[in-house]
């Protein structure tokens, strides 16, 4: 019996997640002391920018959901938006109303939260251009949109950057940023801090000289453009910029770190999140792989690519940059989130910053200055034995070096990463971060490429498999200060989804077979599933509602780069559904009788679903 | 000056712009026109769309037998060089129309 007891127990414990002995579950303890800025402030019931706050920690403090109920959550309420690309963006609540964006051909909606079963208010539908489709490299997806000074503003995947009155549905103004004939879209969620908007470019296997500009929030005019590479001037590369390392310091490194002309088709672009200190004044945003995809082609650091940059948020002066993959050779990016939080370290406290780079590491930065404080494996990677703390610098893997005509087997993780653009959560009670991560390695041939305008200007020929244990996918929670996970909950697929976390110590997150869960904070317990329609790769989201009852809101219609598994068993059909939570689905209106119906506004009638893509 | 006119207007209208849906393939059965036309999908960057084993990705899948614009070898042939309203470009400039129907042969020999 006993022996019997002892095998019962360790199959839990192989079925639990290893919990960190530092901080206990129940307690209200934090794990590493971290906390964050979380201007500016809304309103606790509100979520008027995707990540919530400026810092992107996606920490909402909302508790009415909690440990007790939240196995209680039922759907209180569903959107279809009729559109079948990948669904990326959170939705947002401002007052009264519900803000969403469809991914191409972008279609804004908003829904009336005071009324029951939140009926459409208005639908605005910008009709961009359909060329877009065959340019856009992952899935014709937008992550997210932004509300600031009663207008809801965002991309269109054809470089225009629009506004519109958050009253009316009406267009207020439409900029055009880039030429999409050339390869450049628009993919990224735009940033508003104050009366700036901040836009980056997306195409980074395009070719394209990738750039991020502040437009004015009032009448969408440019006031800066910073692109990524080529001459200082261009890049707003002045006497303000000191990066920390020396391999970094010098005259026009965006030229000269390239052979010839070839930062032109450098790429390197901002297509993912920005992140704002209203303390320091500065934006922190990411740039992209360079091109081509094949390394032996552009020998040399490639500056600014696979790098971080710090800018003045009025002038767009460059502060510091730090190049996370010099002459990256597997696709790395810089793009992911950088979560501005306040860490202690060396009996010191420091303004930092968390960055989950694709290549597997996870980076803690001063972002007063740009020094790797701590930087270490989050998942499955071996194309570098370490970052060397005293340079900065990746110590590479001989083995891991693409060579073309060749194929390299086992190089972790493929071009996809160990995480991608699926923003994590921070949370200033627990002083973790928590990530949807992947599992994966790749068998890798490159080829040489010409560039063409408008194609692809890629070379990398993979083949994508799971890593050690099978599973493709998993959620973290990650200490920045150690550098190490505390918890984590393995799923058979790429965890695709962002995360949110609240007041409660619930973080949820979904994942690509349809799973919308909830899990402790603290302990990485399953607390509550829910199968949905279609697979999750868009961030969850919480909100107060007019009714005062919170609820939790999540998009399915897998799609975007997780299409890569997409013929990988448990991958779902797309689909387009708003999914939102209550305990017991309880909402305006709910309970026995027929309800009130609102049919004041007519949806458009849908664009026929491309019976593939293009 | 009218004759000059027209002369550029000829200049600038390649001979591959028309072809019927119901054209044959000239390089019908050949297998050099096949490996022809594998070698111009990877250098055209066909591959970076519809991917090295043609089962699509950022462009369709073009081993599915689902084919949006018709897949005859005219109709292909017509896809490639005209390019479509959703993102396709055009590649009658780019490639010879002997080299556009050795694309058409590689991609139907994915579908014997």
């Amino acid at each position: 019996m006993r022996k019997i007891l002892l095998t019962a127990a360790l199959l839990c414990a192989a079925a639990l997640p290893a919990i960190s002995a530092s901080a206990p579950a129940g307690s209200n303890k934090s794990f590493t002391g971290a906390t964050a800025n979380l201007a500016p402030g809304d309103p606790a019931g509100q979520w008027t920018r995707q990540a919530r706050d400026y810092a992107n920690t996606r920490y909402s403090p909302l508790t009415q959901i909690n440990q007790k109920n939240v196995a209680r959550l039922r759907v209180a309420w569903t959107f279809s938006d009729g559109q079948m690309y990948g669904h990326e963006g959170a939705p947002l609540v401002v007052g009264d109303t519900m803000y969403l964006v469809t991914p191409y051909p972008n279609i804004a909606y908003a829904l009336d939260l005071s009324k029951t079963g939140a009926p459409i208010k208005w639908v605005f539908q910008p009709n961009p251009d359909p060329r877009a489709i065959g340019e856009a490299c992952c899935d014709k997806v937008l992550r997210g949109w932004a509300y600031a000074d009663g207008k809801l503003i965002y991309n269109l995947l054809d470089d225009h950057t629009v506004a519109v009155d958050a009253q009316t549905g009406k267009e207020v103004w439409r900029v055009l940023l880039d030429d999409v004939s050339k390869g450049p879209t628009l993919t990224q969620a735009a940033f508003v801090v104050g009366d700036k908007v901040y836009i980056g470019s997306s195409g980074g296997e395009l070719g394209t000289n990738g750039w991020l500009q502040a437009l004015d929030v009032k009448d969408g005019h440019t006031i800066w453009k910073a692109f990524t590479n080529g001459p200082d001037s261009g890049a707003l590369i002045g006497p303000d910029f000191k990066p920390f390392y020396p391999w970094m310091k010098g005259k026009d490194l965006g030229v000269s770190t390239w052979p010839g002309e070839m930062w032109k088709q450098g790429a390197s672009a901002p297509w993912g999140w920005v992140s704002y200190d209203p303390d320091l004044n500065e934006i922190y945003y990411g740039t992209s792989n360079p091109g081509p995809r094949t390394p032996s082609q552009r020998p040399g650091l490639n500056l600014w690519s696979s790098a971080v940059f710090a800018r003045d948020a009025g002038s767009g002066a460059a502060k510091w940059a730090y190049q996370f993959t010099p002459h990256d050779e597997w696709d790395y990016d810089g793009v992911n989130e950088n979560v501005l939080i306040e860490i202690p370290w060396k009996g010191a406290r420091r303004k930092a910053m968390v960055h989950f780079n694709r290549n597997g590491f996870a980076y803690t930065i001063d972002r007063t200055n740009g020094e790797v404080l701590v930087a270490e494996p989050f998942g499955t990677q071996n194309w570098a034995k370490k970052i060397d703390l005293a340079t900065g610098m990746p110590v590479v893997n001989d083995a891991a070096h693409p060579i073309v005509e060749k194929k390299v087997e086992n190089i972790c993780p493929p071009d996809i990463g160990v995480k991608n653009w699926n923003p994590s959560a921070f949370s200033p009670r627990t002083g973790l971060l928590y990530a949807g991560v992947f599992n994966s390695c790749m068998d890798l041939t490159n080829h040489i490429v010409q560039y063409i305008p408008g194609s692809p200007y890629d070379g990398m020929e993979m083949v994508r498999h799971a890593g050690p244990g099978g599973n493709w996918g998993e959620f973290i929670a990650w200490d920045p200060v150690a550098g190490k996970r505390i918890w984590s909950v393995k799923e058979n697929l790429y965890v695709w989804s962002g995360a949110v976390v609240t007041g409660s110590d619930l973080v949820f997150y979904g994942t690509m077979d349809g799973w919308f869960r909830a899990v402790n904070a603290r302990t990485g317990k399953v607390l509550w599933s829910q199968k949905l329609g279609s697979g999750i790769t868009a961030a969850p989201m919480t909100f107060v509602g007019p009714d005062k009852r919170q609820y939790v809101a999540v998009y399915t219609g897998v799609g975007g780069g997780a299409g890569v598994l997409r013929r990988v068993g448990g991958y779902m059909p797309g689909g387009n559904t708003l999914y939102v939570f209550s305990v017991d689905g309880a909402g305006i209106g709910s309970g026995a009788g027929q309800l009130v119906s609102h049919s004041d506004v007519a949806a458009p009638v849908s664009v026929p679903p491309a019976a593939a893509h293009n | 000056m009218r004759r000059l006119v027209l002369a550029l207007l000829m200049l600038a209208t390649p001979a591959s712009a028309q072809v019927a849906a119901d054209t044959p393939n000239p390089f019908e059965g050949k297998a050099d026109a096949v490996e022809a036309g594998h070698a111009l999908f990877g250098k055209m960057n066909c591959v970076g769309c519809h991917a090295y084993d043609l089962t699509g990705g950022m462009g369709p899948d073009l081993t599915d037998n689902s084919w949006q614009y018709g897949g005859k070898p005219g109709e292909i042939f017509h896809t490639i060089a005209e390019g479509t309203p959703r993102g396709m470009p055009s590649w009658k400039d780019k490639m010879t129309p002997d080299e556009i129907w050795q694309v058409v042969s590689y991609i139907h020999s994915k579908h014997q």
